[in-house]
């Protein structure tokens, strides 16, 4: 804490000393300080005169904002002068000198201001775009320069221009801290904002932000199907309405839409599909048994659909099994579908294999051409009475006391 | 004959084809090495930059005008590390005249204006030794896409040592203020617009001297067992409670004791060693000993750029111990004037005058003094301390007609004779030495000239040592041998003669 207050102490110390410009004591001394001024501007020809003892060999220690060098005097019977090189007075800022050499010490500084007129607009727009709605924006940096490269004058007028859609606007912000800068809010509609600067008659290019949709919002979805029948074979597709955000702005593409589908005995299944001009689509497969399945849509995080209902009609209500060849052949089918045709392929049909009331072994088979066999093979099953448990689509039958043989 | 010949022959032969083997495959593989070397996927992110501590002036952030995107740690960070670099690669290409680093904590347009100036100090063989001592940004703008920021850096400290021709010119120690614009490139912080706001001479007196007490009846410190590393792996602190319970019986009532500088871990103290020299403080105060703590021991750069590192070391250590009772003052360095020679009498006494300042601003409590090693150097730097505190190891018998001397040059601060003693060492490498009786009658006599002219002293040292680093007296035997002996208590624990006079009332 004490040390900030010396800190400070010394702070308002090279305040007051900076105020007065030029250090001169007024005691007698060997040079005296005769050129006046204390702002020049950059690039100008800066050159301190002194009058006094010519013959004391002395140097000129200078200081700007970037470094710092030595300047020798040249001399012209009692005038000292010293011309502060270009490398030097071309940058602003506090360009403080020192004579070395003399026996009391001679200091100063003094300021070198930027030109007037700027030469180029250094213009920093960012981020690239934002949310529509009026809460995200973007900033614009402007760094109007001189031809010297350096930053224009405090409160030096930066006029903003700025359109989108039907609107244009125009704003005068003024520098401050070698930089102008806006904050640019996003307007309620998506769309291109297009930005540019002026300074004193000096325009710059053409800058764009992508005004872009806000998150979406909750929707509503849909379901589409060639039939009602649980077939496991044809497809329903889900689509939603058009997403908009909460500006009626169409959400942008890609946004990811599960959709969940709660069936009869609360299983979940999903589905998801990505937006394409606000509009998702999602498809599954139909049950191949009855079904009543719930479905709702849900962008993670942000936005839900209503809750959607659908049933499944039965179409498998009974099939026919067959044992042959010593009852070791156990042939299922034909599977009819809901007009009577053959089921179309890859149904699953399920055989369940007990001994004594135990349960020795399950096997799953897919239909083909609505028919589905299952061979009991001897060495595995040996002769003797079996119970059969056959199930599709949730149609089950049971065959007890199968002697295998 | 022919046969053995024929020998000889093949097998020098086969010899050399080996050789050239050899030497073929070890092209090859040297060539092969050489184009395995070179860009490394993980060098584009800059993640595998290994940071060594080269450069750390005191940054105090202040972040409450920053009317852009919220400041992020993370990011305040790498900006000060960049921004500390540049700062630190101008230093270095000022000092040089070379180009090298501006280019990677420049822009392009930045960069120009160093380049300008350094090409025209190269063509008038102007060199700057420069470093920055302390730093104060205000971020005054963060912009939205944080790839910009625009802070004004306030308070900067900077000291400058300027030669011409390899001929010494000037040094000035400036305070200034900036304003920076910095934007990202390439991943790294780069400087675009520096210009500076205004600039005053760095006000270097420091406050108003502290007394200190003239009752400064002390001994130099160092454990039997560990002179010279009294902190290292064999730190015992029991071993120091005796030794402190020992010294406050002979009513002696100061030690003097050392800080060394590597050992302690330069710029980053670590916090054992810390605690290591809180334990022997606060023994000390528990025998009721004051203590003067020696810092830098083994320390002898002095470079300019070496400075913020130091500068670390020392505010942590005096910021810790600042308000410890056992405190009685910071002895900046041990003898810095015999580093005159090697590191250049400027270099050394800038060195010490920015670190007087340092430890002033942080404990304005405690006096601050140099042991000089003899009596013409006491008087360097008299105004900036509180009290002058030297070393005499000459003649005993003009000791007393030197002090008077000196204390006229000195005037109104207070002498410390911070070293004195002599060795009883008489042996095979000097068998005409001093002795026990020798020893006794120097203290004997040396404690009538302190007790006649009030003088505050500390003796040297209280015991005779087995090694003794060859940093301290180097490899000769006869100064090593001698070294060992100048203490009131020898190897074997037993009290030399010259106890009795350890103090004289």
């Amino acid at each position: 804490m004490n040390f900030r207050n010396q800190l400070f102490f010394l702070f308002s110390l090279f305040v007051t000393c900076s105020v007065t410009g030029q250090e001169i004591m007024k005691k007698k001394r060997d040079f005296v300080l005769i050129s006046k001024g204390t702002h020049f501007v950059a690039g100008s020809t800066i050159t301190l005169e002194f009058k006094g003892n010519s013959a004391i060999s002395c140097e000129m220690y200078c200081a700007n904002s970037y470094g710092s060098t030595l300047v020798k005097p040249q001399l012209q019977g009692a005038r000292i002068f010293f011309k502060i090189p270009a490398y030097l007075s071309t940058k602003t800022g506090v360009l403080n000198w020192r004579i070395v050499g003399l026996k009391q010490p001679l200091f100063g500084s003094f300021k070198i201001v930027p030109k007037e007129s700027p030469s180029a607009l250094e213009t920093y727009v960012g981020p690239p775009s934002i949310e529509a709605g009026g809460s995200d924006y973007s900033m614009l940096v402007v760094i109007p320069t001189d031809n010297l490269d350096n930053p224009l004058r405090q409160d030096t007028p930066v006029s903003i221009q700025q359109q989108f859609l039907a609107s244009e606007k125009n704003k005068l912000i003024f520098t401050k801290n070698l930089i102008a800068f806006k904050h640019i809010f996003s307007p309620l509609k998506t769309g291109r904002m297009l930005l540019s600067s002026e300074v004193l008659g000096l325009n710059s290019k053409e800058y764009d932000i992508n005004v872009m949709p806000a998150i979406a919002t909750n929707f509503n979805i849909y379901s589409n199907r060639n039939h009602t029948y649980a077939d496991g074979n044809q497809i329903t597709t889900f689509t939603t309405s058009i997403i908009k955000d909460k500006n009626n702005n169409t959400i942008s593409d890609g946004n990811f839409v599960y959709f969940f589908i709660t069936n009869k005995i609360g299983d979940l299944l999903k589905t998801s599909g990505t937006t394409i001009a606000g509009v998702a689509t999602a498809k599954i497969i139909h049950p191949d048994y009855e079904e009543n399945w719930n479905i709702k849509a849900y962008i993670l995080g942000m936005a839900e659909s209503n809750t959607l209902k659908i049933k499944y009609k039965k179409v498998i209500a009974n099939f026919e099994v067959a044992f042959i060849k010593n009852n070791r052949k156990v042939t299922v089918g034909p599977i009819k579908s809901f007009m009577g045709q053959l089921i179309p392929d890859g149904i699953q049909v399920k055989i369940s294999i007990y001994k004594d009331k135990k349960i020795l072994n399950e096997i799953i088979k897919s239909s083909r051409e609505g028919f589905v066999s299952f061979n009991l093979n001897q060495s595995i099953y040996k002769n003797g009475e079996y119970d059969f448990k056959i199930s599709t689509a949730k149609v089950h039958k049971t065959f007890q006391s199968i002697t295998l043989w | 004959m022919v046969t053995l010949n024929k020998i000889i022959f093949k097998s020098i032969l086969l010899l050399s084809y080996l050789l050239i083997i050899a030497v073929v495959l070890f092209l090859i593989s040297s060539l092969y090495g050489y184009l395995n070397t070179g860009a490394d996927r993980s060098k584009i992110l800059h993640t595998k930059i290994k940071k060594i501590d080269q450069y750390l002036p005191k940054v105090t952030w202040l972040e409450d005008g920053n009317l852009g995107r919220k400041m992020n740690a993370q990011t305040l960070s790498e900006i000060e590390s960049n921004y500390l670099d540049a700062w630190f690669v101008k230093n270095s290409a000022f000092q040089t005249n070379s180009k090298i680093g501006i280019d990677a904590y420049y822009t392009e347009s930045a960069r120009k204006n160093i380049f300008n100036i350094i090409g025209a100090n190269k063509k008038l063989k102007i060199t700057i030794e420069r470093t920055t001592l302390s730093h104060n940004p205000d971020i005054f703008l963060f912009s939205e896409d944080g790839q910009l920021v625009v802070l004004e850096d306030k308070n900067v400290v900077e000291y400058k040592r300027v030669f011409k021709d390899n001929k010494f010119i000037l040094e000035i120690t400036e305070i200034a203020n900036y304003k920076v614009i910095l934007l990202l490139e390439d991943g790294f912080w780069r400087i675009r617009h520096l210009v500076k706001e205004s600039v005053s001479d760095f006000d270097k007196k420091t406050n108003v001297a502290l007394p200190i007490s003239t009752s400064i009846k002390g001994i130099n410190y160092y454990p039997q067992a560990t002179p010279w590393n009294m902190f290292g792996s064999e730190f015992d602190i029991n071993i120091i409670r005796e030794d402190f319970n020992l010294i406050k019986n002979t009513n002696l009532n100061t030690i003097r004791i050392f800080i060394p500088y590597q050992d302690f871990g330069r710029a980053k103290v670590k916090e054992s060693k810390l605690h290591k020299l809180r334990q022997v403080l606060d023994a000390a105060e528990k025998n009721d000993l004051k203590v003067i703590v020696t810092l830098f021991d083994f320390y002898g750069n002095y470079a300019v750029i070496d400075w913020t590192l130091n500068r670390r070391h020392a505010e942590t250590i005096v910021s810790a111990f600042k308000n410890h009772n056992a405190l009685l003052a910071w002895d900046v360095k041990n003898e810095p004037n015999l580093d005159f020679d090697s590191r250049g009498k400027m270099d050394v006494i800038s060195w010490l005058e920015q670190i007087i300042v340092l430890i002033k601003s942080i404990d304005k409590n405690h006096a601050v003094t140099i042991g000089w090693s003899n009596i013409s150097s006491a008087s360097i730097l008299k105004d900036q301390l509180d009290f002058v505190s030297f070393h005499y190891y000459e003649d005993k018998d003009i000791f007393e007609e030197r002090y008077i001397a000196l204390k006229k040059i000195v005037k109104d601060k207070p002498l410390v004779l911070g070293e004195f003693g002599v060795t009883s060492y008489r042996g095979f490498w000097k068998p005409f030495g001093s002795s026990e009786e020798k020893q006794a009658m120097y203290y004997k006599e040396m404690q009538a000239v302190f007790a006649k002219n009030k003088i505050p002293f500390l003796s040297w040292t209280l015991y005779d040592f087995d090694k003794i680093p060859k940093e301290v007296v180097g490899e000769l035997p006869w100064r090593r041998n001698a070294q060992e002996h100048y203490g009131f208590i020898n190897k074997n624990g037993e009290k030399k003669k010259s106890f009795e006079y350890i103090f004289k009332n």
